[in-house]
């Protein structure tokens, strides 16, 4: 199991460092933020199995908290960094008190009405602070080697991130704890009924989720050296359902398959398809009606197939030679 | 203070218009429709386009605008959401928005995206006791009460109407019966298209005329279900009016609040009555 996880750690890394010389730097930082965010989003999704329309909220937390933090108390980035997974964090555990509670459409709408209230709070009423519409500019200074107004600098920043992030994120998933909210989403009843507090579960896993989304908030930060409240506007929430149907909800790697397909898409289709709505739009209907699983579930579908027919061959095979 | 309530009204108004055929998609079909807005948007469009065709002549421009979201619905229907039924939330979710995508996307084809100006068509003012109130709005409230009515006895006396609240109620109950449930939940849903179509043509004049209107209202609309029940006529009714109360007094006094205070209401109504889909 170690070995694998290592190899896929690579896999992954060597993935992003593949394609950064056909696209360029700035656009694979870009592409690692949101595969980041689609993961945080994916352990809400995909393993606990509660659809959230306002997951952007933790991301804008994030972005923000660093941005003032940057701005108005020391330029100390890996604290700004700090700052905001722990606000971001913070917000997860006080809303999430209310929100894990609740299931389905009704989870989705709540995070959908705090995501825009959090939305309209930075757009008016705390204009002052953070300058309305317009946004801010901020500035860091070099933390040690760490010069993060370099673009090479956090390009392997963020691609570190990534690394650890899916490391812990598939320690988390893969754990006894992992196991229960991939049970609480097949069935919460019996969880509970097992004698497990399914609520605390729950409430970790929406904690969890915030944090790391608030991760990728503070990297949006500090690679744009620029905040503003389209960071965390409710329709872009749509993105990471997406991004997260296409790779394949429930698993990390179909997070980071759908998370850059679903950039490439919105980035380069444009460019070349003036019509790229429609074409993702029916590109989305293929992907419900024909392949539930997304890119990765149909190339594990078709793995899967693979090693059995093996072993049914070696079994035929053995069966032949004995006889 | 009356300028405000009959704003109020107004906006209330054109919710509940919108509105009534996504509770019932809601209600019967468990089927959340994000969809649901791009006949309004259609409709829009059809009367920018029909408006120019018949000058002056707003209602019936307004009429044949309405007249054809219905087939536009039927295709909707029959091809994606009928494909849908018992879908789990998050595909439903992901289908209807897909759908909404490519019908923005046809908009822009066809249109283009630079917004269209469109005038109240009435323009009279009416003066009592010192106010002066738009006729338009005024027409827009009376035409929603009368809707209700007019969809309160729909829904009483009507076969059609009783075999569809029966079906909010019980639909395999309904099923069992020998009724073929889907074949009255497209009617629904072609009724639900064509109603937000006539809520958006007569909400275009006073608002501004772009292809992302539909979405822009949409989580409007996904508040007023929330808070006035899913598949409740009369909740629909009552929640649409206040809702729109509520953005027009809080307009009154902090202009940007607004839309946020409908998120926050709806946020409340579901802390407390959770719903179960």
């Amino acid at each position: 199991m170690r070995e694998r996880e290592l190899i896929g750690l690579l896999v992954i890394a060597g993935g992003f460092l593949l394609i950064t010389p056909v696209l360029s730097v700035n656009r694979v930082t870009d592409f690692m933020i949101f595969c980041i965010f689609a993961m945080s989003f994916d352990l809400l999704y995909g393993y606990m199995g509660r659809l959230s329309f306002g997951h952007l909220l933790f991301l804008g937390t994030g972005a923000y908290c660093s941005g003032l933090f940057l701005k108005y108390i020391s330029r100390n980035p890996i604290l700004a960094i700090i700052v905001g997974i722990l606000v971001a964090g913070l917000l997860g555990m006080l809303i999430g008190l209310i929100i894990v509670r609740t299931t389905g459409a009704c989870f989705a709408l709540i995070n959908l009405a705090v995501n825009h209230i959090g939305f309209f709070l930075v757009l008016s009423p705390l204009r002052k602070i953070t300058n309305g519409e317009d946004g801010f500019g901020i500035h860091s200074l070099p933390f040690g080697f760490l010069n993060f107004s370099s673009r090479t600098t956090m390009y392997w920043f963020v691609l570190i991130c990534l690394v650890l992030v899916f490391y812990f994120l598939k320690r988390v998933t893969s754990s006894p704890f992992g196991i229960l909210i991939r049970s609480i989403k097949e069935d919460e009843t019996r969880v509970k009924f097992l004698g497990y507090n399914t609520f605390l579960y729950k409430w970790v896993t929406f904690v969890l989720a915030g944090s790391v989304a608030g991760l990728a908030g503070t990297l949006t930060a500090l690679n744009y050296n620029y905040v503003n409240p389209n960071v965390m506007d409710v329709h872009g929430n749509v993105g990471a359902v997406f991004a997260c149907l296409i790779g394949g909800a429930g698993s990390l790697y179909g997070a980071i398959v759908g998370g850059v397909s679903y950039m490439v898409i919105s980035n380069y289709l444009p460019i070349y398809i003036q019509r790229w709505e429609m074409f993702l739009g029916i590109a989305l209907l293929m992907i419900i009606f024909r392949f539930q699983k997304g890119i990765w579930g149909y190339f594990q579908g078709v793995w899967e197939y693979v090693e059995r027919k093996k072993t049914v061959m070696k079994a035929m095979g053995v069966g032949a030679v004995k006889r | 203070m009356i300028h405000t309530i009959v704003y109020g009204f107004t906006i209330g108004a054109i919710l509940y218009f919108i509105t009534i055929g996504l509770s019932l998609t809601f209600g019967m079909m468990r089927v959340i429709n994000f969809a649901h807005t791009l006949t309004y948007t259609i409709g829009v469009y059809m009367l920018v386009s029909l408006g120019a065709l018949f000058k002056g002549y707003f209602v019936i421009a307004a009429m044949i605008a309405v007249v054809v979201v219905i087939p536009i619905s039927y295709l909707i229907e029959r091809f994606i959401i009928r494909r849908l039924y018992g879908e789990s939330l998050d595909h439903t979710f992901i289908a209807t928005f897909a759908i909404a995508l490519i019908g923005v996307d046809t908009i822009k084809w066809i249109w283009g995206v630079r917004p269209y100006p469109l005038s109240d068509p009435i323009g009279e003012y009416l003066m009592i006791w010192g106010l002066t109130l738009p006729i338009y709005r005024i027409v827009i409230v009376m035409i929603a009460i009368l809707l209700f009515i007019g969809l309160e006895l729909f829904f009483r006396k009507s076969i059609v109407g009783k075999i569809v609240v029966a079906a909010l109620e019980d639909k395999d109950g309904v099923g069992c019966l020998g009724i073929d449930v889907d074949h009255y939940f497209s009617i629904v849903f072609m009724m639900g298209s064509a109603l937000a179509a006539l809520g958006g043509v007569l909400y275009a004049p006073i608002s501004s005329v772009h292809p992302y209107m539909g979405l822009s209202i949409l989580l409007l609309c996904f508040a007023v279900v929330i808070v006035g029940g899913m598949g409740n006529l009369r909740g629909t009714f009552v929640s649409a009016l206040a809702l729109g109360m509520v953005m027009a007094v809080t307009a009154r006094y902090w202009s940007q609040g607004a839309e946020t205070m409908v998120f926050i209401v709806m946020a409340i109504v579901l802390i407390f009555r959770p719903i179960d889909i």
